[in-house]
């Protein structure tokens, strides 16, 4: 514990990000995003193909620098921290396309999720842990991750973020490419881990599906949040239906 | 029978430092991609480094003629810290030819230039330290003296020296295959060589993870020049080059990135050379390249490479 005197958990945010700029080169991905996500809440970013959506992301990760703003984590800024001690920090990162070890097997993928940990029998609880989540990837513990299926491989992918018990659990976009059945089945899941006091932010174009297990969510559009509200209100908000919710 | 014997022994004992050699540039291949021109450099250098631990003199070409350590070590903690030193050397080549490239995300083909050139540096400073001509390790070296120059093995007289190189290069490599599949770090690097953010993104440290391949590769070298100055003797600084090609000739005959395939093609390699008859040695490197050839024509990712999987 801190010795530090700190504002009571309510009052401080788990993530905070403030006036976030990223550039490529001279294109601008993120142009002043500022976003909060409290300990127990499972936060939706929503927007179209090119928002900024994934920048967002990779950028709480350290894999993209911030040209202006701050991220902080717990109250402090992770400016210094590089890319490989965010997990160490909490931050746990499910990346676009899955990023699997593809000529490694299941098992492998999952202990290196816990590349970190030392705790062999809290590792041994969270992959039986996993296991019971994800039935399929018990069955297929030894075969390659590549020769696993779209739903497979992206379960996978959550169960190896699993494993580095993160404070903080960031998907981006678990629902693409899987048929509607398997997008209900990820997103039941989700909603399990967020019951159990899983803190999520969750990456999606899917903002129906996202929004019917978020507390709350933000439309990010063209490197900007243009609207934030609770799920509840977004799902009936007119400007997203027409935009996103397709009716 | 005797000779037949004895040959495949070469061949098998030569094939074992090409297989360090090659799987010195696997290590830095699969983590960065790269070829690491200065390892023939390295290799050299194990070999000096080698004979002055066993306590040999500089020559009279030398810039410190008659100079010596005034030590002689027994021939395996030679070997060992003499690999140790070209794995330093290994990991400041890394710090000069390589990070700095890498940090302005230059394109990966100029580190072959700049650790070619790390290497002719390399050789040039041995050349300088210790004269262009070659050495003959101390005869008797501590704790090879009380070795039999040959055993007989089926009726068969054969070099002790062969069998000695055989079982430390089989020894290294099987370390090596055990470290990579077992240990924590070996772990690490395989998921670095598989996907560098990926490893990022579940905390391993891939800068560290190339550091210890570059430490790793240039003690292989270093351990395979040790053997080869052992078994035969150091020809001149420029020796190591040629066991440098040799290593890349395998490293793609092998399948580039696998390890078992630099096994097994330093012992092809090694094994069709032993095969030439002593008369027609000149040929040894033309068969060589030209096995790599043929191989390639039938295999081009080489005996055991993979199909390079197409990224959608």
């Amino acid at each position: 514990m801190s010795s530090s005197i700190q504002p009571p958990p309510s009052l401080q945010p788990l993530l905070q990000i403030e006036q976030l700029q990223v550039h490529y080169g001279s294109v601008q991905a993120l142009a002043g995003v500022s976003l909060q996500v409290q300990r127990g809440e499972l936060v939706t970013l929503l927007g179209s193909n090119g928002a900024g959506k994934s920048t967002t992301l990779r950028a709480i990760s350290r894999l993209e620098p911030a040209s202006s703003g701050r991220i902080l984590w717990h109250g402090a800024d992770l400016a210094t921290v590089p890319a490989h001690r965010t997990l160490k920090l909490g931050i746990g990162h499910c990346p676009e396309g899955r990023r699997l070890l593809n000529r490694q097997s299941v098992a492998f993928n999952l202990e290196l999720g816990a590349y970190l940990r030392r705790d062999r029998s809290g590792i041994a609880a969270d992959l039986e842990r996993c296991y019971a989540l994800f039935p399929r990837l018990a069955e297929r513990q030894q075969q390659q991750a590549g020769a696993l299926s779209g739903g497979e491989q992206q379960m996978l992918a959550i169960a190896r973020a699993l494993m580095g018990r993160p404070e903080l659990l960031m998907l981006d976009e678990p629902s693409l490419g899987l048929a509607p059945k398997l997008v209900t089945e990820v997103m039941a899941v989700l909603a399990e881990l967020h019951r159990n006091g899983q803190t999520i932010l969750l990456v999606e174009q899917n903002a129906q599906a996202a929004l019917e297990i978020a507390d709350r969510g933000y439309v990010l559009e063209a490197g900007r949040i243009q609207l934030q509200d609770n799920a509840a209100d977004l799902l009936k908000n007119p400007e997203l239906k027409a935009a996103y919710l397709g009716s | 029978m005797e000779t037949l014997l004895q040959t495949l022994l070469n061949g098998a004992a030569s094939g074992g430092v090409y297989a360090l050699v090659a799987l010195g540039y696997t290590l830095i291949f699969s983590v960065l991609g790269v070829i690491n021109f200065a390892q023939g450099a390295l290799f050299s250098l194990g070999g000096y480094l080698t004979y002055l631990l066993l306590g040999g003199k500089i020559g009279v070409n030398g810039a410190l003629p008659g100079w010596g350590l005034p030590i002689g070590l027994p021939f395996w903690l030679a070997l060992l810290l003499a690999a140790l030193g070209s794995g330093a050397i290994g990991l400041l080549v890394e710090r000069i030819a390589f990070a700095p490239l890498r940090r302005r995300g230059a394109e990966p083909l100029l580190s072959l230039i700049t650790s070619l050139g790390a290497g002719v540096v390399l050789v040039n400073l041995l050349q300088l330290l210790m004269g262009a001509e070659g050495y003959a390790f101390p005869q008797g070296a501590a704790g090879l003296a009380h070795l039999p120059e040959s055993l007989l093995l089926g009726g068969a007289r054969i070099r002790t020296i062969q069998v000695l190189l055989l079982a430390i290069s089989a020894l290294a490599v099987a370390s090596l295959s055990l470290w990579l599949d077992k240990s924590r770090s070996g772990k690490a690097m395989r998921a670095v060589a598989e996907d560098p953010t990926t490893a990022t993104l579940l905390g391993i440290n891939s800068e560290a993870v190339v550091r210890l391949a570059f430490l790793l590769s240039g003690m292989l070298a270093g351990l395979g020049g040790g053997l080869i100055g052992m078994s035969v003797s150091l020809a001149g600084p420029y020796f190591g080059i040629s066991y440098g090609l040799k290593g890349l000739a395998v490293l793609v005959l092998g399948g580039l990135g696998s390890v078992p395939g630099a096994i097994v093609g330093g012992l092809v390699m090694g094994l069709a050379e032993a095969l030439i008859p002593s008369q027609a040695s000149g040929w040894r490197d033309a068969l060589a390249f030209a096995i790599l050839f043929a191989v390639l024509v039938l295999r081009p990712s080489g005996l055991l490479g993979r199909r390079q999987l197409e990224k959608v």
